[in-house]
Parts: structure tokens; sequence; C-alpha cells
């Protein structure tokens, strides 16, 4: 048992890494609000196969590097992470069963709600982003949700 | 398989629950406590130390890309180049001596006037890391921080002008607010004649906004737009842009005015960052004297019966012609 947490954290960890990487990687304006949340991606993943290995924790910390690098107030995406992990460790058993097509609807859903908690923090801590084109990054992100859990499941099985 | 662990992880749900609660009041304080309070910064700054390296390891492929460009030019590329700066080179030597008249100038004016002298002395250039931070605030990350001195608040240049201001500091890093930023206004002035107001951003890199100008002011397109000083945080004079728009509407009551600004918003990469002497927010009394010439007069009989009489004189005349002046230097 210790065993099999340990190989799967490793996976975990450098693939939270790679998605806080692609979360400052420099892009051209044009393209920087279609940017998905990679890290909020990597975590519903997590979360769903295997909630064993932590989601939760890692969604926090992660969180937590994600506020440190792009400069937010502390806590942000940790506070966002961490419901959306727990949302979708609550969803897996049904998402496992799902057609790829329902499941992405369900990633844009929660993806959504990323956003939302990310909206109100904002704005509760008085700096609010007026701005539509941030609600693009969940259409792009349950666009790639696929091709994610592929490229992710491949690692996970080596 | 499957079995097992459905047990085994339904039976988790209660704690997950509990860590969900745990995890989300522990995030919620950590928002209030920054917020609230600035007793986070230390933590911040040791965290931003850990991110430091994932920053440089984004940023490297992109610096080795422009290493090897710049290291692969030909030699005729180089020429030319070397060519075009001498020649901006001698033109900014031939201005600068003007400058350095106009300076000394200056300085013999106001030391007849007991005003405090010089604008501002020691900078230090940072470069921009290349780093995307949110997509909706226009800031960018300079590889400057605590260490160097470089500190909230502090006025941030570049090339062509007024370039934004630091808006958190970091141990090796610090993080600049653009003049575009939505949430930033400046403190301007018209060189022209003098007119105070305030410039905002939009969040548009190529544009800010001077929205609290009447439509009666006296603006026209391609005026020069400078620090005033006002409020110290910024240098006085230095430029922020040039009017690129006015839309006067005669049934609203304030003007609808676009400012294209003065720096390179979205080219620079070295930025300076401005230390203001000490005392030196005083010059930011000079263009507010010849709304109270009244006011100079009486604090300064001592300075002999010469002055009382030319204050009067000229009070309206000379705030234009000063700015002009500095616009031809």
């Amino acid at each position: 048992m210790m065993r099999e947490d340990k190989v799967r954290r490793a996976p975990m960890a450098i693939s939270a890494s790679v998605a806080l990487a692609l979360a400052v990687l420099p892009l051209p304006a044009a393209l920087d609000a279609f940017r998905p949340d990679f890290l909020v991606l990597v975590v519903i993943y997590w979360s769903i196969e295997s909630p064993r290995a932590g989601g939760l924790g890692l969604a926090f910390f992660s969180g937590l590097a994600l506020d440190v690098i792009n400069g937010v107030v502390l806590g942000q995406h940790a506070l966002a992470l961490t419901l959306i992990a727990a949302w979708a460790t609550n969803l897996r058993l049904r998402l496992r069963v799902f057609s790829m097509l329902s499941q992405s609807l369900t990633v844009f859903a929660l993806l959504a709600a990323y956003q939302f908690i990310l909206f109100w923090v904002d704005g509760a801590t008085g700096n609010p982003v007026t701005n539509f084109s941030r609600w693009l990054a969940p259409l792009v992100g349950a666009a790639i949700w696929p091709l994610l859990m592929g490229t992710l499941g491949r690692i996970r099985e080596r | 398989m499957v079995a097992f662990r459905n047990t085994d992880t339904s039976g988790r749900t209660s704690g997950l629950l509990l860590r969900c609660v745990l995890y989300s009041l522990l995030a919620l304080g950590l928002i209030i406590v920054d917020k609230r309070y600035d007793h986070l910064g230390k933590i911040r700054r040791f965290l931003s130390v850990v991110a430091y390296p994932v920053q440089v390891a984004v940023a490297s492929p992109f610096e080795g890309w422009n290493w090897f460009r710049e290291s692969v030019t030909t030699r005729d590329a180089l020429r030319t180049d070397n060519d075009k700066l001498k020649a901006e080179l001698r033109l900014a030597q031939f201005r600068l001596q003007r400058y350095e008249a106009l300076e000394a100038e200056s300085q013999r004016l106001r030391a007849l006037r007991d005003n405090t002298a010089g604008v501002s002395d020691r900078f230090i250039v940072g470069e921009i890391m290349d780093v995307d931070l949110d997509a909706f605030r226009e800031r960018v990350l300079v590889d400057k921080g605590a260490r160097d001195g470089v500190f909230v608040g502090q006025a941030v240049l570049d090339a062509g002008g007024v370039f934004g201001q630091v808006a958190r500091v970091e141990q090796l890093t610090s993080e600049v607010i653009l003049v575009s930023d939505p949430a930033h206004a400046i403190p301007v002035q018209i060189n022209r004649n003098g007119l105070r107001t305030i410039a905002v951003g939009t969040g548009d890199m190529s544009r800010l906004k001077l929205p609290y100008l009447p439509t009666s002011a006296d603006v026209a397109v391609g005026d020069l737009l400078v620090t005033s000083g006002l409020g110290g945080g910024f240098p006085t004079g230095y430029p922020v842009g040039t009017i690129a728009v006015i839309k006067k509407d005669p049934a609203q009551s304030l003007a609808d005015v676009d400012v294209r600004p003065a720096a390179a918003l979205d080219r620079s990469r070295e930025l300076l960052f401005v230390w203001l002497k000490p005392g030196a927010v005083a010059p930011a009394a000079a263009p507010a004297a010849p709304l109270a010439p009244a006011a100079g007069a009486p604090t300064a009989p001592g300075a002999g019966p010469a002055k009382p009489s030319a204050a009067p004189a000229a009070p309206a005349k000379a705030l234009p012609a000063k700015p002009a002046r500095e616009n031809g230097g």
C-alpha cells in the first residue's frame, strides 16, 4: 500500500509542476485569454483517478504556489482548487463511467465554478476583473480535457 | 480491485469533507490575513524564493533563444546597428549639453525661489522577466527585489517615459503595475499650459484616458503630458504620453480624452527604478505657484524688492514659458 502511494505521488508532483510552469509560460497577448487552467485540470484528474493519494493536499499546496507565482492575494487559488478537488472527488465514481462528452461537460462545470470562486475572491478583496474573456478559459479547458486525460493516463500507467 | 477501492474510498468520504473544510478555512484565513494585515510579507517572500526557480525555468528557454539570435546576427546587421546607435548617441549628447545648461539655469532659478532643487538621482536598471502574470491585469515581473532596495510605490521609467510603479516586492523580484492598468492613476499636467489632471489606465497598453477634464479644458491633439509630481509618488517632469484623441460632446460636462503612452509598455525590456531625493516632492509646488502668486509674494518678502515687482507682472506668462523650454530640451 505504501509503495503504491509512493509510486503515484511522483507523477502527481511532476504534472502539477508542469502545469504551474504552463500557467506562467509567456504567450502572445492575443492567446493569453485562451490559456486554459492547466493546474485545475491536473488536480481534477488526480482527484478522479487516485483520490487516496491526497488530491486535496496537492490542490491546496499547488494552489498556494500558483498564488505566489501569479502574484495575487495569498490563498485565492488554494481555496478555489481545494473546493474543486473536493467536488471532483465526490463526483469521481460517476465521472469514471461517463462518456467522454459528458465528462468534458462536467469538467466545464467544474472549471466554471473554479473561475467563479476566483472571480468572487477578486471582488471581495477589492480588485474586481470586469472582463468577459475570463470565461473563455473554462471552454478551452473542457475542450482539451480528453487530450489531457489521455496524456496523464499514459504517464500514470508507465 | 475496483470493489476494494470503492469501499475504501467511500469510507473516506467523511474524511474528505473534513479535510476540505479544514483546507478551505485555512485558505480563507490566508486571504483575510493577507488582505487585512500585511503580516504575510515574510512568508510570501520565502515562498517567492521557492517559486523563483519555476519562473527562471519558464523564462530561460526564451532568454536562451534571444541569446542565440543575438550571437548569430551578421556582421552587417551589427554594423548598421552600431552606426545607428552612434548617430543616436551624438544626438542625445547634443541634447544633453542643452539639458545641462537648462538644469543649471533651473537650479539657479529654484535657489532664487528658496525651493528644493533636483528631481531625482539614483537609478537602478531592472530587466523584465519573461513570465506572464495574470492575463487580466497589466503587470510585469522584474528581476530586482527587496535585496536591491526596491520598495512599494517606487516610480519605474523606461527610455520613453513613465512605465508604472512597483506594486509588490519580493526578495529577488518585484511586480510593476503599468500605467495602463485599469487600477492605476497618475497625476499629470499638460506641458503646454500646465493644466493638471489625472491619467487613468484602460487595460489597453496603447491607451490611457483623462476622465476628469471638463469639455471647456484647453487640450489639443499632440499635447505632451508630463508627471506633475503631485502626490509625491513620481518625480516631476517625465513624459507620460501624448494626447491622441479628443471627443467633446457638448451635452456632457466632461471630455473624452485618449492618451498614447510615451513608454513602450509592450516592448521595453529594461526598466529604471527611481529613487526620489528626500524633499524632492517640493518642486511639485512649482506648477501650483501661479495659482497663488499672491501667496508666494508674502512668504518671500525678504528676497528683495526686485522679486515682488517681477512676480505679479508675469505670473500667467511665466508658467507656459517654462515648460515649453523644458519641452525643447
